[in-house]
């Protein structure tokens, strides 16, 4: 899934290590989630939005553009 | 600070050098003690220069390849300016794991304290039952409890997830080549099935699969 991690840790100016540490996760897997290699669980979605206080949809694009049915 | 984490995405490679660096070692400690067991049983006495030379070039190796180790471990640390505490608990577990590990080989080899048919893994000869006892203990009893904490307070989501690939592919390797196993040596061309093989083939697999997703 495509995201905007590497942006957003960019304008702060931290390392990989740093998220890694904000998150309570290696570098390894901050990695993972910004080549979109690893998705992440929804548990890890909301603490990483709350850290940049955005909204998921703002981080994660999951690229659909089609209408929900309800 | 932002670009170190390029030299990062390398360490994947490094842990495999480090990895084979140790597999190395282990190899010719074993042919030095292969080398001076053959000497004692040839009568012993003193090396000539030649012997020297033979222990001297491998134990130089060895040297050269624990080197590398300490090299690779010194460019993990530099590839980036810190390391997440979850991280620092992982590294430190592992390298005491291997350390532990290491030694206690080490020691026995050393101490030649039981016979290399014993301790050979794929072999289904006789065990002596101090080392059928302690083998069991290890990984019946100390390694599940030492999985479970690992599980539960050092490994992160995304290495849970590629435990669980690893895991599923190593199930499906397990399905498909037992069966196939068996109806060639029922046709007669493989030995007959072995459990212990059947379990390195499936472990590997989990590994490789493993290893291949935490550090692509």
């Amino acid at each position: 899934m495509k995201n905007q991690l590497k942006v957003l840790r960019a304008m702060r100016n931290w390392s990989q290590a740093d998220l890694g540490e904000h998150l309570d996760v290696s570098r390894q897997a901050v990695n993972a989630i910004e080549t979109g290699k690893y998705d992440p669980s929804l548990p890890l979605a909301f603490k990483i939005s709350r850290l940049f206080d955005l909204p998921i949809e703002q981080i994660f694009d999951d690229e659909f553009e089609g209408a929900v049915d309800v | 600070m932002f670009n170190t984490d390029e030299n990062a995405g390398r360490n994947a490679l490094r842990i495999l050098g480090m990895i084979l660096c140790g597999f190395g070692i282990i190899m010719l400690l074993g042919a030095i003690m292969g080398f001076l067991s053959v000497h004692m049983a040839e009568g012993g006495g003193p090396l000539n220069m030649s012997d020297y030379a033979i222990v001297a070039a491998l134990i130089s190796v060895n040297l050269m390849l624990a080197f590398a180790i300490w090299r690779l471990l010194q460019q993990m640390k530099r590839s980036d300016q810190k390391v997440p505490q979850r991280e620092k608990v992982y590294n430190r577990f592992m390298v005491g794991s291997f350390l532990f590990g290491g030694v206690t080989g080490l020691i026995f080899a050393l101490t030649g304290s039981f016979d290399a048919n014993e301790t050979n893994l794929f072999a289904s000869g006789a065990m002596s039952p101090t080392l059928a006892i302690i083998m069991s203990v290890a990984i019946g009893v100390i390694m599940p409890a030492v999985t479970f904490y690992w599980h539960k307070n050092v490994v992160d989501e995304q290495e849970e997830a590629a435990y669980r690939f690893g895991a599923l592919i190593a199930m499906y390797a397990f399905w498909f080549i037992a069966p196939v196993w068996w109806f060639l040596w029922r046709g007669g061309m493989l030995p007959n099935v072995n459990g212990i093989v059947l379990y390195f083939m499936t472990l590997s697999v989990a590994l490789i699969v493993w290893f291949w997703k935490k550090y692509r």
